[in-house]
């Protein structure tokens, strides 16, 4: 039996080294939860306390996969985050979110539906804070022009933000992370993951219908506002849009056949963002660059390192032994309590460390259920897969359970307390919770019937 | 002559607590020159009559502009009538939240080149004119400079034509 294996196999050595790596990953933790410093600082500080205190090399941290940076990751987001700062600049998602108001005929609930489906989709092929930070403005306006209350338009965007970044491998952190990880493909997530977002998106649009049906109601007069508006006028470099969208269009089809060519995500990513900038002929890069997000990168690199020296010194290992014990090596029933906890955990503290902490843990867990298997073999095993698509399924729909589950929801609370309308917690949890709640129990069903009973 | 000598008393100030309705009133009905009726910005004292900030009718404008345009370039797409509405939405909203805090003033005894660089350095109409304790005892307009220039220039053509 599996699971008598694994309580076979001695944990680790309690000693020194254990200690120190198992305190500064958990001080730093606490320290990221409680906002009293920025995260990206902690994680800097943090991660070199790993390698001044000598549980991790610099070397370990900076060239093993196992224990230190997935340069894949970084170089995957460095490459969107270049590509969306040039097309970004062009008036697109301006231009899109005026035409879908204008789709939506100036009607309040049919415009609230169509951002829906456009903020889930913008945000499973671009980046959630992007498509939020620039449609969100755009939603004030058509709230005003409407007179109607924009909130429940904000908090609905940042759940379609959430959910459609669920769909695919770049749409959402935690995706790139396991793909990275697990080594799989664009493909693999549209193939496993995009079905069941579908479901559920069109679930939500069942739902807003429902709740939002009746309350949402304007003037007739008012929406000559919105048909008037002529979504062209957004459009500010033509000539770069053209160049935008036909990289974009490239990386997308390197996305789905990376898998077959056998090029790492990464790869694309970076080669769009090289052929744009060349395309956009500009003299400088600099401002390009210097949009990059560098504190999110930094976070990222700071935790893969903070949780290399946990792996190292074998807490992670501990720990996934700990979790075989609780389902008795029942794989059915740790998908559906990785889901469940992932979900939680993403609600209270940023999917992004959890995310880094879980990869390990799962790929532990394989270890000690399979240990003949290696590479492809034990990290994409049969019986795995379902895990890695809970894990996903869970870190990102966990994301709308609370104000602060995910960047997104972070971005818009906060553009919406600039605005002057205060997004109070409570509100956001009142339209969050009982989603995240529906939506990870869509995707039980979903994983239990696809990978268990079918 | 220094800032004291070409100040023009203030006839009226605004409080931190009035609204923006009432600061556009008051703004209405102060007394500007001798006759005239109506200014284009006030100062804003506070309970023991210090300076803690000013509005014009920039900052009256800046207050009426949602907030959410800053975000991102939307000027396009806005609607006859919705100055208006905003106007009416932003009506009781405190002045201390609008006005401009970082007051750009000049003391008494301050040179008018003084004046006219920071006017023109900072794109200012007015410049309150404050004693050392922050009381305000005066305003410089743009057009008191200007008048001054044009005194200078004439006085001295003057001069010249009786020298020749």
């Amino acid at each position: 039996m599996a699971h008598e294996a694994t309580t076979a196999t001695s944990p680790f050595v309690m000693d020194t080294t254990f200690w120190t790596a198992t305190i500064i990953f958990i001080a730093s933790y606490v320290a990221i939860v409680s906002e009293r410093v920025h995260k990206t600082i902690i994680a800097i500080v943090g991660a070199t306390l790993m390698l001044v205190l000598k549980v991790l090399e610099q070397h370990e941290a900076f060239y093993v996969e196992e224990f230190g940076v997935d340069w894949n990751v970084i170089f995957l987001l460095i490459g969107m985050m270049v590509i969306i700062n040039i097309l970004k600049t062009t008036g697109f998602f301006e231009y899109v979110a005026i035409k879908s108001a204008k789709i939506g005929r100036g009607e309040p609930l049919r415009i609230m539906m169509v951002l829906f489906v456009v903020t889930a989709i913008l945000s499973a092929l671009l980046d959630n804070v992007t498509t939020v930070l620039l449609i969100v403005p755009i939603t004030f306006l058509i709230a005003d022009a409407l007179e109607v209350d924009p909130v429940p338009f904000l908090i609905i965007q940042v759940l379609a933000s959430n959910i459609g970044g669920t769909a695919t491998l770049i749409g959402d952190p935690p995706n790139i992370m396991i793909a990275s990880k697990a080594r799989l493909n664009f493909i693999d997530f549209i193939y496993h993951l995009t079905p069941v977002v579908v479901v559920l998106m069109l679930v939500m649009l069942l739902v807003i219908k429902l709740v939002f049906g009746r309350k949402l109601k304007t003037k007739e007069e008012l929406k000559e506002r919105i048909m008037q508006m002529n979504e062209r006028e957004a459009i500010k470099d033509p000539v770069m849009l053209k160049k935008s969208l036909f990289v974009l269009g490239i990386v997308l089809c390197g996305f789905v056949f990376h898998g077959m060519l056998n090029y790492k995500p990464a790869t694309i990513a970076l080669f769009g963002a090289g052929l744009l900038l060349l395309l956009s002929k500009t003299q400088s890069p600099h401002h390009y660059l210097a949009e990059i997000e560098w504190p999110t990168i930094f976070f990222f690199i700071g935790l893969f390192i903070l949780v290399g020296g946990i792996v190292k010194v074998g807490l992670i290992k501990w720990l996934s032994i700990q979790m075989l014990d609780l389902t008795g090596g029942n794989l059915f029933a740790t998908s559906m309590l990785i889901m469940w906890f992932s979900a939680f955990a993403s609600a209270i503290v940023d999917n992004i460390p959890y995310v880094a902490t879980m990869n390990p843990l799962v790929i532990d867990m394989a270890k000690q259920l399979w240990p003949d298997k290696t590479g492809l073999d034990l990290l994409q095993h049969p019986d795995l897969m379902p895990v890695w698509w809970s894990l996903a399924l869970g870190a990102c729909l966990g994301g709308n359970g609370s104000p602060i589950g995910a960047s997104a929801n972070v971005i818009v609370v906060g553009l919406a307390e600039k605005a002057g309308r205060k997004i109070t917690f409570l509100r956001f949890l009142m339209y969050g919770v009982p989603v995240t709640i529906l939506t990870i129990f869509i995707s039980m069903i979903y994983v239990w019937l696809r990978y268990y009973v079918l | 002559m220094r800032a004291k000598d070409i100040m023009e008393p203030i006839k009226g100030y605004l409080s931190p607590e009035n609204t923006l309705k009432e600061a556009v009133n008051k703004m209405r009905v102060t007394l500007r020159e001798e006759k005239k009726i109506g200014v284009k910005g006030l100062v804003v004292l506070d309970k023991d009559q210090t300076l803690i900030g000013i509005i014009s009718i920039i900052d009256i404008l800046k207050a009426i502009i949602p907030h959410y345009m800053s975000f991102t370039e939307l000027s396009d797409f806005t609607w006859d009538g919705m100055l208006e509405e905003m106007a009416k939405k932003v009506a009781d909203k405190k002045i201390k939240e609008i006005m401009t805090k970082e007051v750009i003033s000049v003391y008494e005894d301050a040179p008018l080149m003084e004046c006219a660089i920071l006017m023109v350095k900072h794109n200012l109409q007015r410049i309150p004119v404050i004693n050392k304790d922050r009381k305000v005892l005066g305003m410089i307009y743009i057009r008191d400079l200007y008048y001054a220039i044009v005194k200078a220039l004439f006085d001295e053509k003057e001069v010249d034509n009786n020298g020749s």
